[in-house]
């Protein structure tokens, strides 16, 4: 499914911050990339959007080769993003918001359908409300709306939990769980709540400096400290 | 009555004029925040390609539907060799389009002269207005306005190419990521205003002398209408629009040409001190 190999990036004007990533998604796999600030995590999503220029290695979805595309490119390519801070367009509708998820990928004719509603009732009812006005947790629901309309095969998610209350985080997973089921979707989430981790991904891997330095299986997460704490405590 | 209803009438029709070269320079500066300078030159370009055509032997209205399409063109040849190398630098923006501004003028002259060229009048008559004649390509001139804005509301806020061109504009990276082809409708969005701007030189040439200078007279009252108005907003345009044109055209049918520059001038400083960003407050 998605493969990279040997990934190395960096913003221009400044040195590398991936240092030769190796990682394998399968189908409908739902892996957690967990580390501390700085190492690399947002960097990595980046760059297999395109956002970021990767200056050696190999990024693929199957056969398709993303490296050096742009990131339009990669969204057409079955790849979804829903970034840090979710940028949904606050001055846009919720409605205008999920269009803008499906117009590059179908083109100018495409409409909402109403199965997104089904699967999301809070956005059905706030359509042509403003997205600004909504709360957080509201907000984060509509980016990961606008993400999946257009049927990914991937769901990048960075920090979808952040800021939000642990009710809020929960019915969010749910929701991630039984969208990523239906449609069969491979997801990499990163993500510092270890429950999130636990209860929505089967493999977590770990960065450090750049680099994919181990793996565990999520559900070890629950219980061992000390793995946490070499990865992650500062 | 009837003379008031006359300064009312023009000053309608200058509001009218001055906004449909607003609207070419509202989605340029307004809303892709690109300060061009070189947007009188286009305007300039539209009244110039209604000289070609009709030296031609074309008609004026041939040459008002072919002047959109040729500056559309032009704004996509300068979209990709100058613009795009510019975005978000704003004094490299302001050199990079005073530069082209030179250019271009230079270019007509070249190809023209520095002498006004003669576009008649295509339609002559005069028509009864509530009691007073008025002339009726002022009317269209008008009504060709009212049109453009309208289409260009509806174009923006109504369509799915316009949503898709305003999320590039308010969020350039997300909307990449969401797949749309952020390169493209750049161009698309420059070329469209660079068209209202040559729809705008080419209905307006008839009232006016066309020589290489016109584009300045026109240009400066509609950046001040658009900082008066507020940036990036269609209703801004026109306020601001209303605003500009109408204290000109009052002050000047009561004192002279010089007093309503003043006031203009004067007024645009008091609303921005008021209202820094504009009257509608850069509402998108």
């Amino acid at each position: 499914m998605l493969t990279i190999r040997g990934l190395s990036a960096g913003y221009e004007g400044a040195g590398d911050v991936l240092h030769g990533i190796d990682l394998d998604i399968g189908p409908g796999e739902r892996v957690a990339l967990m580390g501390r600030n700085g190492m690399g995590k947002t960097t990595l999503l980046r760059a297999i959007m395109g956002h970021v220029r990767n200056r050696s290695g190999r990024v693929a979805l199957d056969s398709v080769d993303l490296a050096g595309r742009p990131p339009f490119a990669v969204s057409n390519a079955g790849v979804a993003y829903v970034p840090q801070g979710r940028e949904i367009f606050d001055d846009f509708t919720v409605e205008e918001n999920l269009r803008l998820g499906l117009l590059g990928k179908i083109g100018m004719r495409a409409r909402v359908p109403e199965a997104i509603f089904a699967r999301f009732p809070m956005l059905g009812e706030r359509r042509s409300q403003v997205a600004g006005s909504m709360s957080g947790g509201e907000q984060q629901l509509l980016a990961i709306a606008r993400a999946v309309i257009g049927a990914p095969r991937l769901l990048l998610l960075d920090e979808p939990s952040e800021g939000l209350q642990p009710s809020i985080v929960q019915s969010l997973v749910a929701t991630l769980r039984a969208v990523a089921g239906e449609h069969a979707m491979s997801m990499l989430l990163v993500e510092q709540n270890v429950s999130m981790v636990v209860a929505l991904t089967t493999r977590c891997l770990f960065i450090e400096n750049g680099c994919v330095v181990d793996e565990c299986d999520s559900a070890r997460l629950r219980d061992d400290r000390a793995l946490l704490d070499r990865y992650l405590s500062v | 009555m009837a003379q008031t209803f006359v300064i009312l009438l023009d000053a309608a029709n200058f509001t009218l004029a001055l906004l449909l070269v607003t609207l070419g320079l509202l989605i340029i500066f307004g809303l892709m925040n690109v300060i061009n300078m070189a947007h009188g030159e286009l305007f300039l370009l539209g009244a110039y390609s209604v000289v070609v055509v009709e030296q031609r032997g074309g008609s004026f209205w041939l040459a008002l539907v072919l002047a959109p399409l040729a500056l559309a063109l032009i704004g996509v040849l300068i979209e990709e060799v100058v613009i795009r190398h510019v975005y978000r630098r704003f004094i490299d923006t302001i050199l990079a389009t005073w530069g082209l501004s030179i250019g271009l003028k230079q270019a007509v002259i070249v190809g023209f002269g520095a002498t006004a060229q003669q576009v008649p009048n295509p339609l002559p008559q005069a028509v009864r207005v509530v009691g007073t004649l008025y002339p009726l390509y002022r009317l269209f001139v008008m009504a060709v306005a009212v049109l453009a804005a309208a289409a260009t509301f509806l174009l923006f806020y109504r369509t799915s190419l316009g949503l898709a061109a305003r999320a590039v504009i308010a969020n350039r990276s997300m909307a990449s990521s969401l797949g749309l082809n952020t390169r493209r409708m750049d161009r698309m969005t420059f070329a469209f205003g660079a068209a209202l701007a040559g729809l705008a030189g080419a209905v307006m040439a008839p009232l006016m002398s066309v020589d290489p200078q016109m584009g300045v007279g026109f240009l400066i009252p509609a950046f001040l209408s658009i900082l008066v108005g507020g940036a990036g907003s269609l209703l801004g345009a026109l306020l601001g629009t209303t605003l500009i044109a109408a204290a000109s055209t009052l002050v000047s049918s009561v004192w002279t040409q010089i007093v309503a520059e003043i006031t203009v001038f004067g007024l645009a400083i008091v609303v921005i001190r008021l209202f820094p960003r504009g009257l509608t407050g850069g509402r998108r």
